[in-house]
């Protein structure tokens, strides 16, 4: 359990080692309080989603799965994509709709990020990555929230950096994206030496 | 046409707020891209089926190509490859005349009536379950072990790793290893798949003189004939090999056949 | 009009260097030339197809199910293509794991779908498809090129450089197998495409900033 958390923290941080989510990391890190917002509700998101669609993928589409109905050859899981798309943005809809209606404050602070979630390619890819890696239901909830742990801890990380540096005098072409990914790829070196912790 | 005036307008003329309009084309869209998508999977899934298969095959082949002078000793002896023997895992028998040929190692792992569950203080490869009966490989001569071929299953990193180790006929030194199948990190942990680390098993010992498993995988420089070096950043695929290859040469895999055939020499 | 839109998508307005769309898949499969090409040819198939498709429909698509409709759409062809790719491609498909599903999520094709596809005749939306795939490609396999090459010591698994643990003179740079290279070999290459043209650079840093987006 320990090691999952740690390896999907750190040495295989979904957007430093996998880029996932990539284009947002860039563009909503100028400040380390946006970057924040959007950070808390990647990991709210990315928990409830890979945990629904472990439990959709073992009760519906993994081969077997209708064995009870008379149909142990069934193999849905070619359906697996459409399926979890839909599903992560029934969630993010229903997401938005629950803390609008129960916790109003924290909607106004993420409210903002949701829609830019449903199309973010670390939460599809934490999903298909939980496939891959056969995950039960348990460990893909806490790979959920630990993957979803790591890529905030990244983009906060690099909003601070950011916020440092802006008025650094860098080389004109290097100005904006050019040292953006640069910097990303110090930080990805940086969480890579992570790797032992992970046991 | 003349008729069509004193009709409703036809559908696609429709308003696009209007809502059956709305229904009709969602309910389109998702029959078109259902029959898109369940169509080519059906029409693919036979090729896809034979790639996989084409891919065991190539790997065993090249198991065999691996030990040196495998190929001619089967050659030789006049065996048509490798003889294939049902083993009992708990007793370490042979099963006769056990059917081998098709054998689903999933299928049978995952079946109530020959799976055996692995308890879990034993259960290093961390499978939860196994067959109680495995097929194995064996190359003979004149009566002679040559070798032995064991599949071993075991959890990597993200993955269920699929391999063969060969032993020679002392039954400890590693005459090859092959990695079959794994769907660890690319690049990481998927480099167990490489031939140059497959090689670093050759030769390796699997047990002390005394029986026990000594094999093992350790991070950097590997120093005795037991320890073979790990793939550095992806420790927890080189361990998942290593417990992979300890659980099923221990005396809840193969360890009572292994024990049986150096008590009768094969 | 066509050799304007490819030109431009290329360099002066390319997807990935410029509108940072798309990179995601586009660097984990940068390890070598080859998962780089097939990834490039299995996102120029969905890109084309899902313009086509989405510009020839476009008039009947409800506005309040646009997304959707869109997002379903492109998802069926990237799951045929993946379907596609595992039964011709075995090796390929193997390595480029669930990049090729994440093409799904790839903001360049939702991206030129909404911007483009879905308010512009069937022709002009093919050829914008094919102008940003090929954008995309090209910067996919220069920094395929240079990982292989330099990391590897071959290209297209040719070998360029003998490497010396085979007799040869090259020592493999290791880091350019890993994650952190890709980043590195893209700020560089935006750097380059910068200092040659200097109206590329962007004057007040890019993106959205808090009072744009609550704006939407």
């Amino acid at each position: 359990m320990t090691d999952i958390f740690f390896t999907a923290v750190f040495s295989e941080n979904l957007a430093l080692s996998f880029f996932l989510g990539i284009c947002t990391f860039l563009a909503v890190s100028q400040r380390v309080d946006t970057a924040f917002g959007l950070g808390i509700a990647v990991i709210v998101i990315q928990t409830i989603t890979v945990t629904a669609n472990a439990f959709v993928y073992h009760a519906l589409l993994a081969p077997g799965a209708w064995s009870w109905a008379g149909l142990p050859d069934l193999d849905l899981s070619y359906l697996a994509l459409i399926a979890f798309i839909g599903i992560i943005a029934a969630m993010v809809q229903i997401t938005e709709m629950v803390l609008d209606r129960y916790l109003p404050v924290l909607h106004r602070a993420l409210g903002i990020f949701l829609p830019l979630i449903t199309v973010n390619c670390a939460i599809l890819g934490g999903s298909l990555f939980m496939v891959e890696r056969e995950y039960t239901i348990g460990e893909a909830a806490i790979f959920g929230f630990s993957s979803g742990f790591g890529w905030a801890l990244a983009i906060i990380a690099f909003a601070a950096i950011r916020e440092r540096i802006r008025y650094s005098d860098m080389p004109n072409g290097l100005n904006g994206l050019g040292s953006a990914f640069l910097i990303t790829g110090l930080l990805s070196l940086g969480f890579a030496a992570f790797a032992g912790a992970a046991g | 046409m003349q008729e069509r005036k004193y009709q409703s307008p036809g559908f696609l003329a429709r308003s696009n707020d209007d809502p059956a309009k709305v229904f009709g084309v969602a309910i389109s869209v998702a029959l078109t891209c259902s029959l898109l998508v369940s169509g080519a999977t059906a029409y693919l899934r036979p090729v896809q089926e034979a790639n996989l298969a084409a891919e065991r095959e190539a790997r065993m082949a090249a198991m065999v190509d691996a030990v040196p002078g495998l190929r001619d000793i089967i050659a030789e002896s006049g065996a048509d490859g490798l003889e294939t023997r049902m083993v009992d895992l708990s007793t370490g028998q042979f099963v006769p005349g056990a059917e081998t040929a098709g054998f689903d190692y999933d299928a049978a792992a995952s079946s109530e009536d020959i799976a055996t569950t692995i308890p879990g203080d034993r259960d290093l490869a961390r499978l939860r379950t196994r067959p109680s009966q495995i097929p194995v490989n064996i190359v003979e001569k004149d009566g002679e072990l040559l070798l032995v071929v064991l599949p071993m299953r075991g959890r990597g990193y993200q993955s269920v790793i699929s391999a063969v180790m060969a032993l020679e006929s002392d039954l400890t030194t590693v005459a090859a290893l092959r990695i079959l199948e794994q769907a660890e990190t690319a690049g990481l942990g998927a480099r167990i798949e490489t031939p140059e680390w497959q090689a670093s098993w050759v030769g390796k010992q699997v047990a002390g003189t005394d029986g026990t498993i000594m094999i093992d995988v350790v991070r950097g420089g590997a120093s005795t004939s037991f320890e073979v070096d790990g793939i550095s950043g992806a420790t927890v695929t080189s361990q998942g090999v290593a417990n992979m290859v300890r659980y099923w040469l221990g005396d809840h895999g193969f360890g009572p056949f292994i024990e049986r055939l150096r008590a009768e020499g094969g | 009009m066509a050799m304007r839109e490819i030109r431009s998508a290329l360099i002066t307005n390319n997807p990935v260097t410029q509108q940072i769309l798309g990179i995601c898949s586009a660097l984990a499969v940068s390890t070598s030339v080859a998962t780089a090409l097939t990834m490039s040819m299995a996102l120029t198939a969905v890109l084309c197809t899902s313009n086509v498709i989405i510009s020839s429909i476009r008039h009947h698509i409800p506005p309040s199910i646009r997304l959707i409709v869109q997002i379903t759409i492109i998802a069926s062809l990237v799951i045929v293509t993946d379907q596609i790719l595992q039964a011709y491609a075995f090796e390929l498909s193997r390595q480029l794991s669930i990049f090729v599903g994440l093409i799904v999520t790839n903001c360049l094709v939702l991206g030129r779908a909404e911007a483009f596809a879905s308010r512009n005749p069937v022709g002009p939306s093919a050829i914008d498809g094919l102008a940003n795939a090929l954008g995309y490609s090209l910067i996919l396999l220069l920094v395929g090129t240079v990982r292989e090459v330099l990391g590897q010591g071959t290209w297209f698994a040719m070998t360029v450089f003998p490497l010396a643990s085979n007799g040869g003179w090259f020592e493999p740079i290791g880091l350019m197998t890993l994650a952190p290279s890709a980043y590195f070999v893209i700020g560089f290459l935006i750097w380059a495409i910068r200092s040659k043209r200097r109206d590329l650079v962007e004057r007040t840093g890019y993106g959205l900033r808090r009072e744009e987006l609550s704006d939407d």
